[in-house]
């Protein structure tokens, strides 16, 4: 389980996040939902250890990792996809995959992770010795999730991994995802500013606000209310 | 001999050592952004440790292993203790540290070590070759200094590309941020960044030493001519810098042969100035498609 509490944090004197809370249970998808600026990115990178909160904790199955480094944030098992630009340029789509797992030091399990991601996303595996500044947007997502996988996480932080990716390709990360999320107790917190299909596939929503959570509930909830729709959400 | 084979020969022995420092700058540049100038002033300290260990009954080759380890342990050091704390500072910083830690090494070895002039035992014969009766200007020390930087190029080689601690070493190099997320301890990377190119310069030191002198100021212009050969390379390709660091070391003794000893550094000068006209990034870096 994923918790933030009364999480604050502060780029100098900017404010990014006041006091967030909220709760992540296992096997489940909360979708973090708002316009740009609420605060999406700061939370889930204070979440990877990246950005240090000025007040506050996030904590893993009840243990406190907000002083952790990232480095062992991630050893714990939390696999974030960074917005954008997250996929090594210089490196091969191969050896992109592998840096994924390095640190299970499970050799076997990870040959067969790799297996896995070229599986879910053939695209890749034509690719696999190019170096990954030739490959599109969307193959570049499709990287950077594929690499997040093959770590076998527990907790998985999606940065917007829509942007750049054809709509096919997004509702195929987001059916092995939901797979994951119920054969493994996958727990994932996905940020989206598409909040109609991020909804769809949530299991709870959170909408922020300039750095205030406005809003909070099941996502089926969160879909119908229409007030909320029109004044955060933009459909 | 044909003059020009002599000088091509000489050549070649000091283009290994140049390129030998060169790699360790370029090294030290892609995993930290950082020009260390204290390289050449690391290796003259762990010659003379190498020194001090032959002087005290040591046999060449422990003396050797411990110019290579000193320089590793010492590259690790500095990352450490001298690098990390100002990491998240002005890039100005850690250059003057550098220079500041240059000219520590500098005034502690004659304390450490006595100031005067010392000769290095090469571990070979340093007298050419002979075929029949011709003898060549390729002496067995030589062959020894090429086939030893050559070894160290192909190990470095096999680390980088072939083993799963060579790939974080460059993942951590490429993107410290992207790495840390994929549980990759950058830090320790970097340290061992460091080492090792701090041990691939103290080569160059344990090899230049028999033929250049031991003296505290002795790896100075090794330092000047494998930054203008890493320079050449484009700075941010480690085979840039071996073709640079060779390039230099025939370019060099061409000047010198030719021209006049005296102009040998001129030369170098000239040559730096007129590449980086035709090609500002240097002749190998991959700036442009990194940008992609």
């Amino acid at each position: 389980m994923l918790e933030v509490i009364d999480l604050t944090v502060a780029y100098g004197p900017v404010v990014a996040l006041h006091g967030i809370s909220l709760t992540v249970a296992d096997s489940s998808i909360t979708a973090v939902l708002g316009a740009n600026g609420a605060g999406k990115t700061t939370l889930v990178r204070t979440i990877s250890g990246l950005v240090r909160p000025r007040g506050g904790s996030v904590r893993l199955d009840g243990r406190d990792i907000s002083r952790l480094a990232p480095e062992e944030i991630a050893r714990l098992g939390v696999a974030h996809v960074p917005q954008g630009q997250g996929v090594l340029a210089e490196l091969t789509v191969d050896e992109n995959l592998r840096l994924g797992g390095l640190w299970r030091r499970d050799r076997k399990g990870q040959r067969g992770a790799l297996a896995e991601a070229y599986e879910l996303f053939p695209p890749l595996a034509t690719r696999r010795h190019l170096a990954a500044f030739t490959l599109s947007g969307g193959e570049r997502q499709m990287l950077s999730v594929g690499r997040a996988l093959v770590a076998r996480p527990r907790v998985l932080l999606l940065d917007e991994p829509s942007l750049g990716l054809a709509r096919r390709a997004l509702i195929q990360i987001m059916a092995r995802i939901k797979a994951l999320v119920a054969e493994r107790g996958l727990t994932v917190l996905l940020i989206e500013q598409n909040a109609r299909s991020a909804l769809s596939v949530a299991d709870e929503g959170i909408v922020l606000h300039l750095g205030k959570v406005v809003a909070q509930g099941r996502a089926q909830q969160l879909a119908n209310e229409e007030g909320l729709r029109h004044a955060y959400l933009g459909y | 001999m044909n003059r020009f084979v002599v000088l091509t020969l000489n050549g070649l022995t000091q283009g290994a050592i140049y390129a030998a420092m060169a790699l360790a700058l370029v090294m030290i540049w892609r995993a930290t952004q950082v020009i260390n100038f204290a390289q050449g002033a690391m290796a003259m300290f762990t010659t003379y440790l190498a020194l001090f260990a032959i002087d005290h009954g040591a046999p060449f080759w422990l003396g050797f292993t411990v110019a290579l380890l000193s320089g590793f342990v010492l590259g690790g050091i500095v990352e450490r203790v001298i690098v990390r704390p100002v990491e998240s500072a002005p890039p100005l910083n850690v250059v003057i540290l550098t220079l500041g830690l240059l000219l520590f090494l500098e005034a502690l070895a004659p304390m450490a070590f006595g100031g005067q002039i010392r000769s290095f035992p090469p571990a070979f014969s340093i007298v050419g070759l002979r075929f029949g009766n011709a003898q060549i200007a390729f002496s067995p020390f030589d062959a020894f200094t090429l086939g030893g930087v050559l070894a160290v190029m192909i190990l470095l080689l096999v680390l980088f590309q072939r083993t799963n601690l060579g790939l974080r070493m460059r993942a951590s190099a490429f993107s410290p941020e992207v790495s840390r997320l994929l549980g990759i301890r950058v830090g320790r990377m970097l340290t061992l960044g460091w080492a090792l190119a701090s041990l691939v310069g103290a080569l160059a030191g344990v090899l230049i030493a028999p033929s250049l002198l031991l003296y505290p100021t002795f790896m100075d212009q090794v330092l000047v001519f494998g930054f203008t050969g890493a320079v050449l390379g484009g700075l941010d390709s480690a085979a840039g810098a071996v073709v640079g660091g060779l390039l230099m070391g025939f370019a060099l003794n061409y000047v010198g042969g030719y021209l006049g000893s005296d102009l040998e550094t001129v030369g170098a000068l000239v040559i730096l100035i007129a590449v980086l006209m035709v090609r500002p990034r240097g002749l190998f870096s991959s700036q442009r498609l990194r940008q992609v």
